[in-house]
């Protein structure tokens, strides 16, 4: 079991590097895999810039945000003890949407200047002091999922609004295509403003890895086991909405690599809600580094008013045939585990 | 020694008095068994002293206040066995066990020799060991309902505490089961069950537990507890006991013509 995992773990490490350097390679002016490495390490001439301002800052948003949302769908359905929980179930993706759709709509800033993240990771910390607010410290799973509910669906109906109301067409375009989720022309400073939100979510999801473990057996059986369920209900919603918010709030929504990623990998971990955390995340790192070299490389009509596919797409195009095959192979499986 | 006490245990969810004063003393080798009719507040109660659920009055562990131990502490003394035997997962019948190990660990620690050696003792004790490696959710009822006891007992704490360990198991398992808990107690650890079956109770129990409406109205040995007059009163039932090769065993003959009391 311990081997198997750990033969996983180094596959998808790998596929990810191959990735990565797949990513650094790809793009309008196309490198060899020896000319991105050299201008990697050196950072010398037009291969230089191209790979360590443009392409290593999108490589790496991609590997994170892939990894954050593939750990926070692992760490919701563990929380949730339901396969079919995703990042988006406590609205603060969609929070983030309204806040950063806010800024593009009222033309303070471009899609890609830093007001638009920040404006995202500010709607999504609202989110969760509303989440807190509305079903209360000891909430149980049933209300804070209800208030959850009910936030992405204001938050939705928000975006709907600033986009009914948005004073230009341009202004509504460009909001509709930023809702897309894209990492194209996303900077150094993206990075630098999003990963200490990353970095977070991750150690608050990790550090209740265990407690998902012991939440297969119910909350009563978890808690007689010492799990501190109300606190760790709360550290998963705030983990969760802490990476994703920010995610989001960088590259726009990105959607099916939350839910997919988890059930990817859970069979080779024996369904193990602790152990699927790790590989779920790399999954998710995958998945989301190969969509971004796939928009890159799908060719699209130059008269186009965008000139890459947009991430969300794609990750929903690459996601679902993977999820459906998973599924042919385990409708037996899961026609006899229990609902 | 006391291992497990009750001083006038009251619960009250939603606004109900659920359990009304419950008083009583488990010791170290006792197997105390709860009977009582459905809602009378038997898994409240039991919830309660496993420190689920708050509650009015004194519930102390080995002497010390049940509120002053952090959970994990609490898990190590208290192994509580829920209804239902959930599994929401496909794991393995091992690694299901081994949650029973959870808070022997921390954070990052995987199962240390100790912890295999617990899980192991539980897979034999409880007769699952041929399908440790298969999934919980290919099990029969009465398959799963042994793997729950399994992960109970793993933890090897002091006491234990099962609501309803027999439920779904056929006539050789529930014996199975009720031998093992008597054997635990034994051994030296304090065992409360929540049983149904008072021919079970009856015949295994140190002490008899008997729950009405909130309140503990009897305890004491099967033979004084269990008597015809209070079967009839408390459970609505018309019984007599028989002296059996294996103890007094209640026989039940039919409902009493008027219920006890009103239905709620």
């Amino acid at each position: 079991m311990q081997a198997k995992n750990l033969h996983l773990i180094v596959g998808l490490i790998a596929i990810i590097v191959a990735l990565a350097i797949l990513s650094l390679m790809v793009g309008p002016a196309a490198l060899s895999p020896r000319a991105a490495l050299a201008g990697l390490f050196d950072g010398e001439g037009v291969a230089g810039i191209i790979v360590r301002s443009i392409r290593l800052p999108r490589t790496l948003l991609a590997l994170l945000i892939g990894a954050t949302f593939g750990l926070a769908g692992a760490a919701l359905q563990g929380l949730l003890r339901n396969p079919l929980a995703e990042p988006a179930l406590f609205g603060a993706p969609q929070a983030a949407s309204v806040g950063a759709s806010f800024v593009i709509a009222y033309g303070l800033a471009g899609a890609t200047s830093f007001a638009v993240p920040l404006a995202g990771i500010a709607g999504a910390l609202l989110s969760i002091g509303g989440l807190v607010a509305i079903s209360g410290r000891r909430a149980s799973l049933t209300v804070t999922l209800l208030a959850g509910l009910a936030l992405a669906s204001f938050a939705g109906a928000a975006t709907a609004l600033i986009l009914n109301l948005a004073p230009t067409p341009y202004a509504a375009l460009e909001i509709a295509f930023w809702l897309l989720g894209s990492l194209e022309d996303r900077s150094i400073d993206h990075l630098i403003i999003a990963t200490p939100f990353f970095l977070a979510s991750w150690l608050l999801l990790a550090l209740n890895a265990r407690a998902f473990r012991a939440l297969t057996l119910g909350e009563d059986a978890a808690a007689s086991l010492g799990v501190d369920i109300d606190r760790t209900r709360i550290a998963v919603v705030i983990g969760v909405a802490l990476g994703v918010g920010a995610a989001v709030a960088v590259a726009g929504s990105i959607g099916f690599v939350g839910l997919v990623a988890p059930h990817l990998v859970r069979r080779r971990v024996g369904s193990d809600p602790a152990r699927v955390c790790l590989p779920a995340a790399l999954m998710g790192a995958a998945l989301l580094l190969a969509a971004d070299v796939a928009v890159r490389l799908i060719p699209v009509n130059p008269n186009a008013t965008t000139i890459e596919l947009k991430l969300g797409v794609v990750t929903a195009l690459i996601g679902v045939p993977f999820f459906l095959a998973m599924i042919f192979r385990e409708r037996q499986l899961l026609a006899g585990a229990p609902s | 020694m006391s291992m497990l006490k009750a001083e006038d245990v009251v619960v009250r969810l939603g606004g109900n008095l659920v359990v009304d004063g419950a008083t009583f003393d488990l010791k170290a080798g006792e197997l105390a068994v709860l009977i009582g009719p459905n809602g009378a507040g038997k898994t409240t109660l039991v919830r309660a002293l496993a420190g689920l659920i708050p509650a009015e009055g004194r519930i102390a562990i080995e002497n010390r206040s049940l509120a002053s131990f952090a959970p994990r502490e609490r898990a190590r003394r208290i192994a509580y066995l829920p209804q239902g035997h959930a599994f929401h997962w496909p794991m393995t019948v091992a690694a299901v066990v081994a949650l029973g190990r959870h808070p022997h660990g921390d954070v990052f620690s995987g199962l240390t020799e100790a912890d295999r050696a617990a899980v192991g003792r539980a897979l034999l004790a409880t007769g699952t060991a041929p399908f440790a490696a298969r999934s919980v959710t290919t099990l029969s009822g009465g398959e799963r309902a042994r793997v729950a006891l399994a992960r109970a007992l793993a933890s090897e704490a002091p006491i234990l505490i099962a609501d309803e360990p027999t439920v779904s198991l056929d006539p050789r398992h529930q014996l199975v089961v009720m031998e093992l808990l008597a054997r635990i107690a034994h051994d030296g650890a304090a065992v409360l069950a929540i049983v149904h079956d008072l021919a079970l109770a009856a015949r295994f129990a140190d002490r008899v537990l008997l729950m009405d409406r909130g309140r503990l109205d009897a305890q004491g040995p099967a033979r004084e507890v269990l008597t015809p007059e209070r079967i009839a009163a408390v459970f609505g039932v018309e019984a007599e006991i028989i002296d059996s090769g294996v103890g007094p065993i209640p026989i039940l003959h039919r409902p009493v013509e008027s219920p006890p009391r009103p239905a709620q």
